[in-house]
């Protein structure tokens, strides 16, 4: 299943995505989080620890091909398999769920 | 739209299209969805809006649920969250009721949860058995259930 959750900051939305991503795997099936959130902490409520979540790659935007049409308009090719990124970009956090982080605030001057 | 939120829309639409069927995915979002395309939309299998007792979270909510009719996406479930009184129970589930929002599970107010924030651990490991992780744990088992 494709499972997204949203709600306000500070609503539990990203307790419950990590609550609910390693009870899915505990129950035997292949999870992936992915903290699509602009301030990410899907990590630590994963429980990976503080060490590891420093190291974590958000995915780089050189994934992404935009080019402008001659009418002006912009379209975007994803330039890799999703699965080849997620072996690439993936981290392995507790249960066996593998997580990928979007971005974070301030990353690369993201806006 | 910014370069980032592209990356993360063309990602995230790849992903759920071309992932296989064994792999669930589990995304948390922005309230604002603006990594969730049109075509994303259509491959999400649960869409959830987290609900708190209180105006401003329903509001958000109720944004959050025109935002994915406007994706597509048929259904929007709510998950009650941090629900104290009989009080709170009845005004969330009377707001999902007049914006045509199934309930997809109720979790309690807990303060077992602030207990395992301090300690900087996920509230499965350190209390597995307090109320709040007991009602996700329905929820999981519910959501596997229904697929």
């Amino acid at each position: 299943m494709r499972i997204a959750i949203a709600g306000k900051g500070g609503s539990g939305k990203t307790t419950i995505s990590g609550t609910l991503a390693r009870l899915l795997a505990q129950a035997g099936r292949q999870v992936v989080a992915v903290d699509a959130d602009t301030n990410p902490n899907l990590a630590t409520t994963l429980g990976l620890p503080p060490e590891r979540v420093q190291h974590i790659v958000a995915l780089p935007r050189s994934l992404l091909k935009r080019e402008t049409q001659p009418d002006g308009s912009i379209t975007s090719t994803f330039l890799r398999d999703p699965m080849a990124v997620l072996e690439e970009y993936g981290t392995r956090a507790p249960d066996g769920v593998r997580l990928v982080v979007m971005g974070a605030v301030g990353h690369g001057g993201a806006g | 739209m910014c370069g980032a939120h592209a990356t993360v829309r063309g990602f995230l639409g790849e992903l759920v299209a071309k992932a296989p069927d064994a792999f669930d995915i589990v995304v948390d979002m922005e309230a604002g969805l603006e990594h969730l395309s049109r075509g994303t939309g259509k491959h999400v299998s649960r869409f959830l809006a987290v609900v708190e007792p209180y105006y401003r979270s329903m509001e958000t909510a109720r944004r959050v649920s025109d935002l994915a009719a406007e994706l597509g996406i048929a259904e929007v479930s709510a998950i009650l969250n941090k629900v104290r009184t009989a009080a709170d129970h009845d005004a969330v589930s009377e707001f999902c009721a007049a914006h045509k929002m199934t309930i997809a599970g109720e979790i309690p107010y807990d303060l077992g949860l602030a207990d395992a924030e301090r300690a900087g651990q996920p509230p499965l490991d350190f209390s597995p058995d307090t109320p709040s992780v007991t009602a996700m744990r329905k929820l999981a088992a519910d959501l596997i259930a229904t697929g």
